[in-house]
């Protein structure tokens, strides 16, 4: 059937043009369609295109641009007649064998489905499991030295100046090694100080150090209150919460910010879907190193209650504002009532004398910053 | 009809200059915007992994239907480059990023905050990121059968991006205009099509005249902020016209005569649009809370409340989904004005002199790989 216009030059209303590929030369050429495209140019050379080696290429509407795979990559065929255009169309029977097909589409879809369904399981299931293995493996300098890097900056923050008077100084570290002793953790694993601000918080950082600001030790009113908080502060020490949580936030957050391709992890999606996984991490973490304030405390004979007072009196009720689903510590409330529930009457011997806790008390000097 | 002698261009010695000619743009809005939307859709089930196919098919739009002297450009990249770049460039960003991360806290325990600085290496790279990203596209633009190309090394590129960047710095933005000067220059001269070398013959000085004194007026649009669009967009419209001046390829010139306030239009429409979509997703919003209360029953302080993990859940839901519904519809206001819209009335106001130069060009250059668009795409400068 090829043979019907065989011989005959197709004749053309408007010019065909052809570019070779080598040069940008406009050649205009007439066709004969045969069994292959010939592209003849006056005085030239004809060059053959088979009808199976010819492709579309893009084009503004009212022009066929052409290509073969047997030419070089970048030579055109531009049929701007419509007429011959669809002659040409109908000859070529793998014009459009290369574009992107629904089929395609479909493909590009599913796996990315599938790699996303990869990277969300990895972020829920796997990153915890390697935070949980990796973190009490990472070597101790390691650690020491992430915590050195996160005191240089708390103490930029807070000022350069730990308190240090002597007597409450004595009496901060009676407290801190008693609540060391009965954590279970080795002398050189915690240094503790107490920094002058107004803010009310207690942290621990990476390599055992743990730091009580001095708005906490204000509104403590008994020794208790404060060696509950100390003693959840060591929990985290304990279970290396901080390496668990370097290791679980670098992870999501480059996972996170793969999906969604922006491997630095900047823009807003990001930012919510990892504030919804991270918090529920840390609500675990917060409530495990609470188990263990209280496991402490009951070991010292003394009632985990008042610091849950302590800390309500702090924070007053907290539910009812906000989505609790984002807060990365469980609510003060419940963890008033979770400490209620398990205050038992002392059986032990009182954490610090009266005179000591007055000494620290006034660690940072009598003058309120 | 063949016989109709047209005399090929470039058989005889070059012939007396010919008028200059124009640049058409023959792409319809609505192809365009429908591209778009699917793209967009499509890009939100895939979690965005789509974007490197529909940045394609943007390109191949707007490239095959812009004609110069009667051709149109053509975009030969595709989706599956992009994709390849990408995942290249990750495996060298995560190393880089690893090694950050250790250098960061050998530089904190030293000084806090001391790491700070090293952010800026991360930015020299998005410089090199975006010279290449260049290079990439540029091999893929073929008019005539013939492609561009490009030498020069983007690290070169990166570092006069840097140092040129702290004078801006430094003289709080008033060198700016020898710095796109000469950053354009080194990205012209290392450009050339088949055998003819780009130049860039724009000047830092009649950039400045030409804009000084939105510079001084900048403050003013802190202070009275529906003045800031207009600044803009009247920046925007002068830069844009000073760097199509200043083009050269060969012998071929271009030059443009783009007002000064072309751009306002698109980017109020814009900002209406932005705002049209907050009123929507504000009003979406409400009406979501109310219906869960409503359906719930119970009151708003409870739903919102503790305990109530499980029933926030279908709020959040909602919002996310809201999200994403605007996201989708900010994503294709973008791209239609800010790529589309804003292509075609730049490309109606350029003159191209001197065509005839560029009538028999011999093709060379080697296709660059796709690695510099990955990483300007991991590291969030992808331009175009």
């Amino acid at each position: 059937m090829s043979e019907l216009s065989t011989e005959a030059p197709a004749q053309s209303a408007k010019p065909t043009i052809f570019f070779d590929g080598v040069s940008s030369r406009r050649r205009q050429v007439t066709l004969t369609l045969g069994d292959a495209i010939e592209i003849v140019e006056e005085g030239g050379s004809p060059v053959r295109w088979a009808y199976a080696d010819i492709r579309r290429a893009d084009s503004p509407a009212g022009i066929l641009r052409l290509a073969a795979t047997s030419a070089p990559p970048l030579a055109r065929l531009e049929i701007r007649d419509a007429a011959l255009a669809a002659d040409v169309t109908v000859r070529c029977m793998r014009l459009d064998e290369h574009q992107t097909t629904r089929r395609g589409v479909a493909k590009i879809v599913g796996w990315s489905v599938a790699a996303a369904v990869s990277i969300v399981c990895v972020v829920l299931f796997g990153v915890p499991l390697a935070a949980d293995r990796l973190a009490p493996l990472v070597p101790k300098p390691i650690e020491r030295r992430i915590g050195d890097a996160s005191e240089v900056q708390v103490k930029t923050i807070f000022g350069r100046r730990t308190c240090e008077d002597p007597a409450g100084k004595a009496a901060f570290t009676k407290l801190v090694n008693r609540l060391r002793d009965a954590a279970g953790l080795d002398d050189d694993a915690m240094t503790a100080g107490v920094l002058p601000t107004s803010v009310p918080n207690a942290f621990a950082l990476p390599g055992g150090k743990v730091f009580l600001l001095q708005g906490l030790l204000d509104k403590a009113e008994s020794p208790d209150e404060l060696a509950g908080i100390l003693a959840h502060e060591l929990g985290h020490l304990k279970h290396h919460d901080n390496m668990r949580g370097l290791i679980y936030n670098g992870g999501t957050s480059f996972l996170i910010g793969l999906l969604f391709g922006d491997v630095t992890g900047s823009s807003a999606v990001i930012f919510a879907s990892r504030s919804v996984v991270e918090a529920s991490y840390s609500r675990e973490a917060e409530t495990a190193a609470d188990t263990f304030a209280i496991e402490i405390m009951h070991a010292l004979g003394r009632s985990p209650k008042p610091s849950a007072e302590l800390m309500f009196r702090i924070t007053g009720k907290e539910g009812g504002s906000g989505f609790t689903i984002l807060a990365s510590h469980p609510l003060t409330e419940d963890r008033l009532a979770r400490m209620t529930r398990e205050d038992r009457p002392a059986s032990g011997p009182p954490l610090l004398t009266d005179t000591e806790w007055q000494a620290l008390k006034g660690i940072c000097g009598s003058g309120k910053i | 009809m063949n016989d109709m002698q047209w005399a090929p261009i470039g058989s005889e010695p070059v012939p007396p200059p010919l008028p200059p000619t124009r640049v058409d743009f023959a792409g319809d809005r609505s192809v365009f915007r429908k591209m778009v939307t699917k793209g967009a859709m499509l890009e939100l089930v895939t979690f965005g992994f789509y974007r490197f196919w529909l940045v394609t098919d943007i390109r191949r739009h707007l490239w095959s239907n812009t004609s110069i002297d009667g051709d149109a450009a053509e975009y030969t990249g595709r989706g599956k480059e992009l994709l390849i770049g990408f995942l290249f460039a990750l495996a060298i960003l995560v190393p880089i990023y690893l090694a950050y991360f250790l250098i960061g806290i050998e530089f904190e325990r030293w000084q806090g905050f001391a790491s700070t600085p090293l952010f800026i290496s991360f930015y020299a790279f998005g410089q090199f990121a975006i010279f290449r990203a260049r290079r990439y596209r540029l091999t893929r633009t073929v008019w005539r059968g013939v492609r561009f190309w490009m030498d020069g090394s983007g690290w070169a590129y990166s570092f006069r991006a840097m140092a040129w960047g702290l004078l801006v710095f430094l003289t709080l933005g008033l060198a700016l205009p020898w710095r796109e000067a000469s950053l354009e220059r080194y990205k012209m001269q290392h450009t050339h099509y088949g055998d003819l070398s780009g130049d860039f013959e724009g000047d830092g000085w009649t950039f400045f005249k030409r804009g000084w004194w939105l510079w001084l007026l900048s403050p003013i649009a802190m202070v009275i902020f529906p003045l800031a669009p207009f600044f803009y967009a009247e920046f925007k419209a002068r830069e844009w016209r000073w760097w199509l001046d200043g083009i050269r390829i060969g012998g071929v010139s271009l030059s443009s005569e783009l007002p000064h306030d072309a751009f306002y239009g698109l980017y109020w429409k814009v900002i209406g649009w932005w705002m049209l979509l907050s009123i929507i997703f504000a009003a979406y919003l409400g009406g979501a809370t109310m219906l869960v209360v409503k359906l719930s029953g119970l009151p708003v302080e409870q739903v919102f409340g503790p305990d109530n993990t499980a029933k926030s859940i279908p709020m959040l839901v909602m919002m996310v989904i809201g999200y994403f519904a605007v996201a989708l519809a900010v994503n294709i206001i973008m791209r239609v004005y800010l790529q589309r819209d804003l292509w075609a009335k730049v490309l109606e106001t350029v003159e191209v002199h001197n065509i005839g130069a560029a009538a028999d060009v011999r093709g060379s250059g080697e296709l660059a790989s796709a690695l510099g668009e990955g990483f300007a795409d991991g590291l969030d400068v992808a331009g175009f």
